[in-house]
């Protein structure tokens, strides 16, 4: 077996243009198939960063039934905003930062435009720790998040462009209307002072106050409607959403960013189950390419083949040969096509990719990566995947008859 | 004593439609350490024969004995096996296996049989230095001309040692100087090491030096060999003193 072993090797190493002509099938699958994984592996990444840290936190607590009637963002399943409660969160181990939110459907008037929107109300400076990548997607975030402007308020700029009809001077005032937790419409004058990027797909014309103004307008003082929360590595994330729930009991519901954004991790699924096709037409490509080498390596080498057969090699040992040239070079294809990949998928990482989602108007750097776990399986499947498609060949060299292989088939 | 008994042996191909008959029924008998040569012209069935004998190929009917055993119903496995011990082969086209340097492919019939790599390098290097092979150990065939091919050939048909060494027209791709230096090194081989030799040729000079030729004409041996043995027994003492 190891003499076979080291034979098979020998001829790989030495049939030289052969082997190449096999490997170069295999390395382009394999260096593809890594790159794009490693890429897909930053997007998804960055996907995640930009849900995580930018908008869901990694936990939410509401209210329970809150996000079954979310649409109608019901301020009458709300909590307390205040220390006591906040302490409970953040007793919870892993947590790290807690910041209250509320969210309400409102209008805003400037001169006679009046739009509905969207409106959340956050405590700036919290709401920051918790979703630090929020912060750059505030135009002006010195007057809203320092609150030197008190009733500042920023939009999108689809709801900027909406309001600021033709004649409409930049500093008329606005004013932000919207049904109390009583019923009762309310009213606060705001001052526009700058745009919010989306960095999600969805609802276009959304705005943001600070916490105070909203708690004065909807008559909420000292309540908010979800509490989103920071923790200090991902992977705990099912392990402090079972504690919160210990923690807060049957009268709050608590969700990860994959249950508020169901859409994110759907997308998710659906470009690596994507990637999972194309890398499976890949693969049998490139085998298909291994399967046909070798089968003309089997005609290239029948008096060889004879020759062997005639100084008694037996026929299962010439199958065996021929099985093992193919998964020594599935394997070195497995292999150095894994480091090339990696290689690419290094560089990548170091020069970062600037791209923006669909949906989105905030642009952020992908950083390809790879996983020592797929890197085994591609070389796995590489190398078993060339023994496999060898068979037929293998198989065919190992029926051959020695009398007419020794005349040259 | 006899190495080689044929009885009967008949060889049948299906070409297409019609069955081409190649062997008729052969009687042989070749004793140990014979040199003997198998003539007849193209299309004789002298290939066949070697075939048979070689254990490449399976007789239709007859019986075929080497050295005392009944070999000829073996299955593939067991013929691979016979041909590893007890048969070297040394053919026209030297058929050396291409990757492969000139000590590799001498060892290679005993390294597939997992022989200790040690006892088998010394074994393959004093064969080839008989052989004259010694500057060209580690050449490649391609590296290499006709007759030191030949010589390859025959240092991998020995290292197993073999009892019996075919030799299917193996001076038929070399020049006459060439052909006559591998003619007395199988001759000077037979001599010291006692192998049985058997070749097929349409070569003179080998001929000159069978101590038997046996011909083989339409599938069926032909008569009167004799006087050619003796023929040959004389040329040869003449060339050994």
């Amino acid at each position: 077996m190891f003499s076979l072993l080291q034979i098979a090797v020998r001829n790989v190493l030495r049939n030289k243009r052969r082997t190449f002509i096999t490997l170069a099938a295999l390395l382009i699958g394999v260096t593809v198939m890594v790159s794009i994984r490693g890429t897909l592996n930053g997007l998804q990444r960055s996907l995640l960063q930009n849900v995580v840290k930018g908008q869901t936190g990694a936990l939410q607590v509401h209210r329970a039934g809150f996000l079954k009637n979310v649409l109608s963002s019901p301020l009458s399943l709300d909590m307390p905003q205040d220390a006591a409660f906040e302490a409970k969160l953040l007793g919870v181990k892993h947590v790290t930062a807690v910041a209250p939110r509320i969210l309400f459907a409102g209008m805003v008037n400037v001169a006679d435009q009046t739009i509905f929107l969207g409106v959340q109300a956050v405590d700036p400076l919290r709401e920051f720790k918790v979703v630090p990548l929020r912060e750059s997607t505030l135009e002006d975030k010195s007057q809203f998040a320092s609150g030197k402007v008190a009733d500042a308020m920023v939009v999108t700029d689809q709801l900027e462009k909406a309001l600021r009809g033709a004649n409409v001077p930049k500093d008329a005032p606005a004013a932000i209307l919207a049904p109390d937790k009583d019923g009762a419409l309310s009213g606060e004058n705001v001052t526009l002072t700058g745009i919010m990027k989306l960095n999600m797909p969805g609802e276009k014309k959304v705005g943001m106050v600070r916490l105070d103004v909203a708690q004065k307008l909807l008559k909420m003082e000292g309540r908010a409607t979800e509490y989103i929360l920071a923790v200090d590595d991902i992977d705990n994330i099912e392990q402090v959403a079972a504690d919160l729930r210990l923690a807060l009991g049957k009268d709050y519901e608590v969700s990860t960013w994959e249950d508020v954004a169901a859409f994110v991790k759907q997308a998710m699924a659906r470009q690596s189950f994507i990637l999972s096709l194309v890398a499976a037409v890949f693969l049998i490509l490139m085998l298909l390419g291994v399967a046909n080498t070798m089968l003309m390596s089997v005609l290239d080498r029948t008096r060889e083949i004879g020759t062997m057969m005639a100084v008694g090699v037996r026929r299962s040992k010439i199958l065996g040969l021929f099985l093992m040239e193919a998964a020594t070079i599935g394997a070195l294809g497995g292999i150095i096509g894994g480091a090339m990949g990696t290689a690419i998928v290094l560089v990548l990482h170091a020069r970062g990719i600037s791209v923006t989602f669909p949906g989105s108007n905030v642009p952020f750097t992908i950083q390809p990566f790879v996983t020592p776990g797929y890197l085994l399986a591609v070389v796995s499947i590489a190398g078993f995947g060339a023994l496999l498609f060898a068979v037929y060949p293998a198989w065919r060299a190992s029926r051959l008859r020695p009398v007419e292989a020794l005349a040259g088939g | 004593m006899a190495l080689v008994q044929l009885q009967g042996i008949k060889k049948s191909y299906q070409l297409g439609k019609t069955e081409v008959v190649a062997l008729k029924g052969v009687d042989l008998t070749i004793d140990k350490g014979e040199f003997t040569v198998v003539m007849g012209p193209s299309g004789s069935g002298k290939t066949t024969l070697l075939n048979i004998i070689g254990c490449l190929d399976r007789a239709s009917a007859g019986s075929y004995k080497l050295d005392g055993e009944e070999i000829g119903h073996r299955d593939f496995n067991d013929l691979a096996e016979v041909r590893n011990r007890k048969i070297g082969f040394i053919f026209q086209n030297f058929n050396l296996i291409p990757v492969l340097d000139v000590v590799e492919n001498v060892e290679f019939p005993c390294v597939i049989r997992g022989e200790n790599r040690k006892v088998l390098r010394e074994r393959t290097l004093k064969i080839a230095a008989e052989v004259g092979l010694t500057p060209y150990l580690h050449h490649k065939p391609d590296e290499l001309s006709g007759g030191q091919r030949q010589r390859v050939a025959i240092a991998r048909a020995l290292v197993t040692e073999p009892q019996l060494v075919l030799a299917d027209e193996p001076t038929a791709n070399l020049d006459s100087t060439t052909a006559d230096q591998i003619i007395d090194l199988m001759l000077k081989l037979n001599r010291e090491h006692g192998v049985t030799f058997l070749f097929s040729t349409h070569d003179p000079r080998v001929m000159e030096h069978a101590r038997r030729v046996v011909r083989i004409h339409d599938g069926v041996m032909a008569d009167g060999t004799e006087a050619a043995k003796v023929e040959s027994d004389r040329l040869h003492a003449a060339a050994v003193h």
